[in-house]
């Protein structure tokens, strides 16, 4: 009986660590992909101008970037802010206006610089992680 | 005909009440941006959950809170908005009510953020407490200034002069707390905002890596 208990607490302790593990490296991956959001806005419009929602559904058809919809529009604005992106509002044919964003000279500049830093650091942390790929994940319970 | 067009209006108007609500909420949370600025957000969120939620032409209740929950909560999305804006505002204008505030908003997304507001409040609370000592010496000319404590043995202490007079303690400063507590304190002050705005623009220019 004793020896039961002493058991189950241990597989409880093995899968909260686990478990744990998993939250952190969630955690991890919101932050990661809210930092690449930026670049991939700017990278978004540089075929020409979209709307809002346009910019979403380009988001979430290329990449999982985008944590929650409600994210992209304060960006947005503050890419508008710091003169990367322009603005303007265009009547459509259903009825309500929308605002349609067009990468500036300066935001087509930061985004070459930023898409050069990606570049940079995700090809020295692949080699980083190497070791990483060789080993098998560690056993889970 | 009639009755299913009204059950329809009836529908329209219920949707049209809860995009209302969720944009008043919004603006709420807006409310120390310009008028003009907080319009335009409103405007572009309610073109945004009208034509998220309208599928072929028909805009269904449930369409509509879909693109609302996807939006998350009003109050938060304003926060987004907001906390670049104060920060902004307070660098503009160094007033360090502001800019407490604007780092609070700061402090509410990151650690970072935190970290700095915990310094700056203690810069203004130490300041703060220096020139009040200053200002309170000449009423409590025995028992306000700088001590030295005999236990523990070499601390120091600045007393306002409320209480007594701490056992076999010694005041340092004598009338000269006057002129150094409000040198001092103000000094702090100053150095705290200075340092401030530093991180805050630090921060700026490097929220394009940071967050989003």
């Amino acid at each position: 009986m004793i020896g039961g208990l002493g058991r189950s607490g241990a597989t409880r302790d093995v899968s909260k660590a686990s478990g744990a593990a998993r939250e952190g490296a969630e955690k991890w991956e919101v932050q990661l992909r809210k930092g690449c959001l930026e670049l991939a806005i700017l990278a978004s419009l540089w075929g020409g101008r979209l709307y809002g929602l346009e910019i979403l559904r380009r988001l979430e058809s290329g990449s999982d970037l985008v944590v929650s919809e409600g994210t992209v529009y304060p960006l947005l604005s503050r890419l508008k802010s710091l003169a990367l992106v322009d603005s303007e509002w265009v009547e459509s044919d259903g009825g309500h206006p929308r605002k349609y964003y067009r990468i500036t000279a300066a935001g087509r500049q930061r985004a070459q610089e930023m898409a050069r830093v990606w570049r940079e650091f995700s090809s020295s942390l692949t080699k980083l992680l190497e070791p990483l790929a060789k080993e098998k994940p560690a056993r889970e319970k | 005909m009639g009755p299913a067009h009204s059950s329809g209006a009836r529908h329209d108007s219920t949707i049209n009440a809860r995009v209302e609500e969720y944009l008043a909420r919004l603006r709420k949370g807006l409310a120390e941006l310009s008028g003009e600025a907080a319009s335009e957000i409103v405007e572009e969120l309610r073109s945004h959950i009208l034509e998220r939620a309208s599928a072929n032409g028909e805009t269904g209740s449930a369409a509509v809170e879909e693109a609302l929950a996807a939006l998350g909560r009003p109050e938060d999305l304003a926060a987004q908005y907001m906390a670049d804006d104060l920060l902004e505002r307070a660098a503009a204008r160094r007033s360090p009510w502001l800019l407490l505030r604007g780092l609070l908003r700061w402090a509410s997304l990151s650690a970072v953020g935190a970290f700095v507001l915990l310094g700056c409040t203690i810069g203004y609370f130490v300041g703060g407490c220096l020139m009040l000592c200053a200002w309170l010496k000449p009423l409590h000319p025995h028992t306000a200034g700088l001590w030295r404590l005999a236990d523990p043995p070499d601390s120091y202490s600045l007393r306002l002069g409320f209480g007594s007079v701490p056992a076999g303690g010694q005041e340092v400063l004598g009338w000269w707390m006057v002129p150094v507590g409000l040198l001092a304190g103000g000094g702090l002050c100053f150095l705290t905002t200075q340092i401030a705005l530093w991180c805050v623009q630090q921060f700026r220019k490097s929220q394009a890596l940071r967050r989003g």
